[in-house]
């Protein structure tokens, strides 16, 4: 049984789509439980599949019994063990308190919905695990198509963002192949463990050895940057985000640009090697200043917008410059902030994703309908503030930590524009959530409830002033919410635990000769 | 001269996929009408199918089927087979992509009646 757990992270998952289509025919109404069994085991499974490997060591799994370089592996090691659970126990929180949502705004579509959410998430979680450079392209565009397909269904414009992220999506895994390609020509294996040793056997002395092999890097790397809508390569973000319906967004939004931003720092670590990877300075100064870029432009965006979901969209441009820029500083504490970061950014654009579905469906989401939604939704605005203050990067907060890494590597790598931005972008993202709690508290809540919703006994009231308004008015239900306060939890006991992950999951797989 | 000239005989087949890729990136970026920005994609990913395959080409080699006259004495003999096998996991993917990608233009079509993007945002802006 333990042997076998590597794959049983992912079946269930699979098996469940499969159920969920043909239960449509059968027996629809057992649809949603069967989607959120099959999330559950799969959580459930990543689990124990971290505990295992933090407790006795990495595993890996030969698909089908093949040993590598000739079969595929499924390589699990403490980073992608905790990955695989912070990916799986995301997807979890959103499906379970998006039931009514998906409901409302996928009518008669639930099955396909839950299909493909479903798919989305085994390609997310394929892509953390797998040791095969050309499974991790499959599974890249596995967890891509089921995304464009559930972020399309949403208001008029949602179609045509989710076209142009399919195409933008699809030249970026068309890239990550062509360097697959390269790797391939140069080495003749697919093997992510066994590149890595004939590369370093090839290449010792870094890329300049090798004219294929530094195009293969950059090729793969373009793609990745591509996929994760770093700054020139990001107008298909916000769009495609702020357009869907918010079940996709707030599963889409905290795992695609992570997830992708993981396979980077694996490449680095484990297909490359750090000096390797990091051999041409030309390649890491330009990627540190695409991610300063990145920073301050999604910072500066986000100012300008009048909608929650647009702005936090904006606010994942700049977080994505975070990863990016730290991976490229060229030290193990921009490293570590980076590795850090992806878990700390996954938990706090869940949490604040999950909350702006919330107040979208009480309130409308807009900045003008939101006035004193703190004494209207109370709970969902307390996780509002949580989120926002690990954001911010307020001490107990994870992300403070991420933040402290990455300016400790800014600085010693010298890369004082980068560390600056990191400060600007944290004072920017306080004014831009101190203008919320000012709309939330001193608002005034003139809009009924929810026009959409008759059955509110609420809605007579709502015309005067804020302090007319009851308490929890328009505050969701327990299913709701039980979901978003732990994730909102966690990002104290994530902050808290600081020391103990980078030990046991950052340290042990990076090279123990890292400055 | 002669050396450009046999550098770019030995290595056309490179010359040929980029050249490829580019005019699918050219459609993608420059072309307004939806469809043709997915036949651009098209184009795109042909071209690294195409590249794959040509690195598995040898002189002289055959397709990689077993020939019973030839055994698996030879390797020689056979074009490498796996760059071949990938590539049929490609345009799997390739053909989901562009069946997504049309269902896609097919729902933008019924709403707003056009396939034109500029027309499209001039129409989203109107109203």
């Amino acid at each position: 049984m333990t042997a076998q757990l590597p794959i049983l992270t992912i079946a269930p998952l699979l098996f469940g789509a499969f159920a969920v289509t043909a239960g449509r025919f059968l027996y629809r109404r057992a649809n949603y439980a069967l989607a959120a069994l099959a999330l559950a085991a799969a959580f459930f499974a990543s689990v124990l599949l971290a505990v295992q490997t933090l407790t006795q060591g990495p595993a890996v799994y030969f698909l089908g019994g093949w040993p590598p370089p000739v079969g595929i592996s499924y390589v699990a090691d403490p980073l992608s063990a905790l990955m695989l659970a912070f990916v799986s126990g995301a997807a979890l929180a959103t499906f379970l308190a998006s039931k009514a949502e998906i409901e409302t705004s996928y009518p008669l579509k639930n099955s396909a919905f839950y299909a493909l959410f479903l798919l989305a998430v085994a390609g997310h979680m394929g892509i953390v695990i797998t040791g095969d450079a050309f499974n991790l392209y499959v599974l890249i565009e596995v967890a891509a198509l089921s995304g464009y397909a559930i972020l399309a269904q949403g208001r008029e414009r949602a179609m045509l963002a989710s076209l142009n992220y399919l195409f933008v999506g699809s030249l970026g895994a068309s890239l990550y192949l062509l360097g697959v390609g390269y790797l391939y020509i140069m080495t003749g294996s697919l093997n992510m463990a066994d590149l890595s040793g004939i590369i370093g056997q090839m290449i010792p002395g870094g890329l300049s050895g090798s004219t294929a092999l530094a195009a293969a890097w950059g090729v793969i790397l373009a793609g990745l940057l591509v996929k994760m809508g770093l700054f020139p390569f990001h107008s298909w973000l916000p769009a495609a985000y702020s357009f869907s319906a918010a079940p996709a967004a707030a599963l889409v939004a905290p795992l695609t640009t992570k997830v992708m931003a993981y396979v980077l720092v694996r490449m680095i670590i484990s297909l490359f090697t750090p000096d390797i990877a990091w051999s041409v300075p030309a390649m890491n100064t330009l990627a540190v200043v695409l991610a300063t870029a990145a920073i301050l432009y999604g910072s500066f965006c986000a100012l300008a917008q009048r909608s929650l979901r647009k702005m936090l969209c904006f606010i994942l441009l700049a977080e994505v410059g975070y990863m990016v820029g730290g991976a490229f500083l060229g030290n193990r504490a921009g490293l570590t902030g980076t590795i850090y970061h992806i878990f700390a950014d996954l938990l706090m654009t869940l949490c604040l994703f999950l909350a702006a579905a919330n107040i979208e469906r009480g309130t409308g989401g807009r900045f003008s309908d939101m006035g004193g939604f703190f004494r209207r939704m109370p709970v969902t605005g307390a996780a509002l503030v949580l989120g926002a203050a690990s954001m911010i990067g307020v001490p107990p907060f994870c992300g403070f930590f991420s933040k402290w890494y990455l300016l400790t590597g800014a600085v010693a790598a010298g890369s004082y524009a980068f560390a600056g931005a990191l400060v600007v972008s944290s004072l920017v993202n306080a004014v831009l959530f101190f203008r919320i709690f000012e709309i939330g508290f001193f608002g005034t809540a003139a809009s009924p409830a929810d026009p959409a919703d008759p059955a509110n006994p609420a809605e007579e009231t709502g015309h005067g002033h804020a302090e007319h308004v009851p308490f929890f008015r328009d505050e969701m239900s327990p299913v709701r919410l039980a979901p978003l306060c732990l994730v909102a939890l966690s990002l104290v006991v994530m902050g808290l635990m600081t020391g103990q992950i980078v030990r046991l999951v950052v340290d042990p797989i990076l090279p123990p000769g890292l400055g | 001269m002669h050396e450009l000239l046999t550098e770019f005989a030995n290595k056309f087949h490179y010359y040929g996929y980029f050249a490829i890729m580019m005019i699918g990136l050219y459609a993608m970026i420059a072309k307004t009408n939806l469809l043709k920005k997915c036949i651009g994609l098209g184009i795109f990913q042909t071209a690294i199918m195409l590249f794959y395959v040509s690195i598995g080409a040898k002189e002289g080699a055959g397709i990689p089927i077993l020939d019973p006259a030839v055994g698996t004495a030879d390797p020689a003999a056979y074009a490498n087979p796996l760059p071949q096998v990938l590539m049929l996991t490609a345009i799997v993917v390739s053909v989901a992509t562009l069946g997504v990608a049309l269902a896609l233009v097919q729902n933008i079509h019924r709403d707003h009646g056009t396939i034109e993007e500029d027309e499209i945002l001039k129409g989203l802006r109107g109203k």
